[in-house]
């Protein structure tokens, strides 16, 4: 197999997937905040795609009026959208924390907000397709003896977002703070009962994961085009992800994701581009009825 | 010396109806303190509303002569009331060893935890053996020994157990309950809520019998053993006895 695809019998197929796969990063971190958010809190944040569009929306403006490369501008939007995701959860989202029917309350909420924020950003931006253009969205490498052709910015986008993920997976791990998050994840009342502030590890881990949107948000504007409402393309895409990969699971949602961007890419090839989002929602509809808590998710256990 | 005291405290679920309806409580300092009674009584809505989980809607809650009715849980712990829940209290997918780790969170220090942790593994070599497996592949007993086992990482002034010994083997059981007067050697104060009342006597210095919210008696744990209408209404061995 392996020999097959070097001695270029699958050239095509490699082809295809170097495309899907180098987006398999963006899609990732994009689907990282996500997952983190309902992990800790059972927040199911459909406003997470809108998110990630104020941010690219800031990268742009970045990148037109202070001339910042998109990657750059990650640098920006990390704190802004903290910041942002901190206010969102203490206004919209702390009250009620504890009571059963939180998640389904948090859908109506989030739905609501990413309305909201759609129609703020269709004020200020107007309709208008925009993207970012730096250099490098223009260039490709070659490689292999097959001269494969991998576009730069994707290449960059992939590298960037798998830093991004590393740091983040090893801020879960090792830190106090990544301790007491995965312990609110896993058991919320055993955590209180050892001296975490829930309160304030819930608005951390959402500001966290708008943070994280806000890094795909800067990747986001210079790999595909985007304008107010386009963000509703994104929710069933990245909910597939994070239910593939088992909600609240930080490896789940990278696995779903280049698990994903791979299966679509090639069905998008095999069957023509409009058969692609089919992808994710076939995926999403056979994960729930054989393995409903993901590939690495863990059964909730309620308390 | 009086290290807790409680004044008619009223407390409820929601919009529901007051469980607790004027509960007073004073623990002794190096006390083993076990609370019984029926289903219902508001045993567990007491250590609830001590440790800053449930807000009261009435009565005080006074530790070392200061009010912490009113604190958020972490800060009660803080005061040094570590609350032991009844199941499902560890972290399931974390190892024994981060477990206890997280047993040491609220003092934020790494190396003082980690001798504490030393010192655990000393007095419970199962959980030594065991540091590395996941809690949840623990057997129950060993469950309840690491949720105590983690309490005593802050060795706390007071600490509040809710049945420690619910679901356990009679076997099992025993060495629970040595774990709690451990608890006191170690110079730590109990409180404890028992549904297996007859052997959270045995174990302890003081009773404390609540019934409806309200406390109905309370006295020297062999007192309230031997007295035979707590006998009758609250540990049902008259009944037993008598065949009816």
């Amino acid at each position: 197999m392996i020999t097959d695809f070097l001695n270029g019998e699958y050239v095509h197929e490699v082809q295809i997937l170097i495309f899907s796969l180098t987006l398999g990063g963006v899609y990732a971190l994009m689907a990282s905040g996500l997952t983190l958010v309902f992990g800790v809190m059972r927040i199911v944040n459909l406003a997470h795609p809108a998110f990630i569009f104020i941010a690219a929306y800031i990268s742009y403006y970045a990148f037109t009026e202070l001339n910042l490369d998109p990657m750059e501008s990650i640098l920006i939007n990390v704190p802004l959208m903290f910041i942002f995701g901190v206010i969102v959860y203490r206004v919209f989202l702390a009250s009620g924390a504890d009571q059963p029917r939180y998640t389904e309350k948090t859908v109506l909420l989030t739905f609501a907000l990413a309305l909201m924020i759609e129609g703020v950003l269709g004020y200020l931006f107007t309709g208008a397709n925009r993207s970012t253009t730096p250099t490098y969205t223009t260039e490709v490498f070659f490689t292999g003896e097959a001269q494969y052709l991998v576009p730069k910015a994707q290449l960059y986008a992939l590298l960037m977002s798998l830093v991004l993920i590393i740091f983040t997976w090893s801020f879960l791990q090792f830190t106090r703070m990544g301790y007491a998050i995965r312990a609110t994840m896993q058991n919320r009342a055993a955590a209180q009962t050892v001296g975490v502030n829930v309160k304030w590890v819930s608005t951390f881990s959402f500001g966290m994961g708008t943070a994280l949107a806000g890094a795909a948000g800067a990747l986001m504007s210079f790999l595909f085009s985007f304008f107010p409402n386009t963000h509703w393309e994104w929710v069933a895409l990245l909910l597939s992800l994070i239910v593939l990969g088992g909600m609240g699971s930080l490896v789940g949602a990278v696995v779903g994701a280049f698990l994903l961007a791979g299966t679509a890419g090639l069905v998008s090839d095999a069957y023509g581009p409009s058969w692609s989002p089919l992808t994710f929602y076939a995926a999403l509809f056979l994960i729930l009825l054989i393995r409903p808590q993901g590939l690495f998710g863990k059964k909730l256990e309620m308390t | 010396m009086t290290l807790l005291e409680v004044k008619g405290l009223v407390a409820g679920y929601g919009s529901g109806p007051d469980i607790l309806r004027g509960i007073d409580l004073t623990l002794e300092a190096g006390q083993i303190q076990c609370i019984i009674g029926p289903n219902g009584a508001g045993k567990s809505t007491l250590l609830k509303v001590i440790c800053g989980i449930l807000k009261p809607r009435d009565g005080e809650v006074i530790f070392e002569g200061e009010s912490i009715t009113r604190l958020r849980p972490d800060q009660v712990l803080k005061k040094g009331i570590c609350f032991v829940p009844q199941e499902r209290s560890l972290f399931p997918h974390m190892t024994v060893g981060e477990n206890l780790r997280m047993g040491g969170y609220a003092l934020k220090n790494a190396r003082e935890t980690r001798k504490r942790i030393k010192e655990i593994y000393r007095q419970f070599p199962t959980l030594k053996q065991k540091r590395w497996q996941a809690a949840n592949q623990l057997s129950g007993g060993q469950q309840q020994m690491l949720a105590m086992g983690r309490a005593m990482v802050l060795s706390p002034k007071i600490v509040l157990l809710d049945e420690p010994s619910l679901g356990l083997a009679p076997l099992i059981v025993e060495h629970i309950f040595e774990i709690v007067r451990q608890f006191k050697e170690n110079g730590i104060t109990v409180l404890m809520v028992e549904q297996n009342a007859h052997k959270g006597l045995e174990f302890a210095d003081w009773g404390l019998v609540l019934d409806l919210g309200k406390n109905v008696f309370d006295g020297p744990a062999d007192t309230i053993l031997a007295d035979p209408r707590i006998q009758e209404l609250y540990l049902g061995t008259r009944r037993v006895q008598e065949g009816i």
